[in-house]
């Protein structure tokens, strides 16, 4: 069976986004799926060391005010963070988790090791579009 | 198969996925599928609604043979075999 690839583009560094991208992320990874991890913008935010699960630390993307209860039912249903979630998936499948060279320096970090350990490199536009255009299923989040 | 015919069928592993939520049960299912041979049987025990729709097409996508699911009280049960 031919290995399809997902192209996912992580816009977004609040906590709501990025559990659904962690849930999507396990999908792809059940169906052994390669996927591409574009890290942009606010999501290199999110990527930093002394961020990632620290929910403290980051925003709600659609309606701020439930937060706290956001954050209690996941725990309540034992959902995993949206940091184990991208761990697990790099565990089962070939997630390249890839950050945006200029995002980073927005936020002040630069190098490889400012950023959570699940991260495989810092790179340009280019190599988003490149990939992007040989996916099979493109997402943006 | 008829879910009497499932109650009797011979189960290589049985996977207990009821204390998690989406996408627990997939992931759960998609770890223990690489631990039988092709050929065996394996159950999904999910308290999830949503599992007994993801697992049969998870199952078609990866070329297994979805069986066939029972209700319990509270949870279902979702067999497949390993191809």
């Amino acid at each position: 069976m031919e290995q399809k690839k997902m192209c996912l583009g992580l816009f977004s560094g609040s906590v709501d986004k990025l559990t659904a991208a962690g849930i999507i992320l396990s999908g792809a990874a059940a169906l052994d799926m390669k996927v591409d991890i574009y890290v942009l913008l606010q999501g290199a935010r999110a990527f930093r060391k002394d961020i990632g699960d620290d929910a403290g630390k980051l925003q709600m993307a659609e309606n701020p005010a439930l937060k706290d209860e956001f954050l209690e039912s996941l725990k309540n249903l034992k959902v995993k963070t949206w940091v184990e979630f991208f761990k697990e998936a790099k565990e089962i499948t070939d997630v390249k988790i890839h950050i945006c060279g200029l995002a980073g320096k927005i936020w002040g970090a630069e190098k490889l090791d400012d950023f959570i350990g699940l991260t495989d490199d810092i790179c340009g536009i280019g190599a988003y579009i490149s990939s992007l255009e040989e996916a099979d299923i493109n997402l943006f989040i | 198969m008829t879910p009497e015919e499932l109650r009797s069928v011979s189960i290589t592993k049985s996977v207990d996925a009821r204390g998690t939520a989406c996408p627990g049960p997939l992931l759960e299912a998609k770890k223990a599928i690489g631990t039988i041979k092709v050929g065996e049987i394996m159950e999904v025990l999910s308290a999830d609604e949503g599992t007994k729709v993801d697992i049969p097409k998870w199952c078609a996508k990866q070329g297994h043979e979805y069986l066939g699911t029972i209700e319990e009280s509270g949870f279902f049960r979702i067999f497949l075999k390993k191809k």
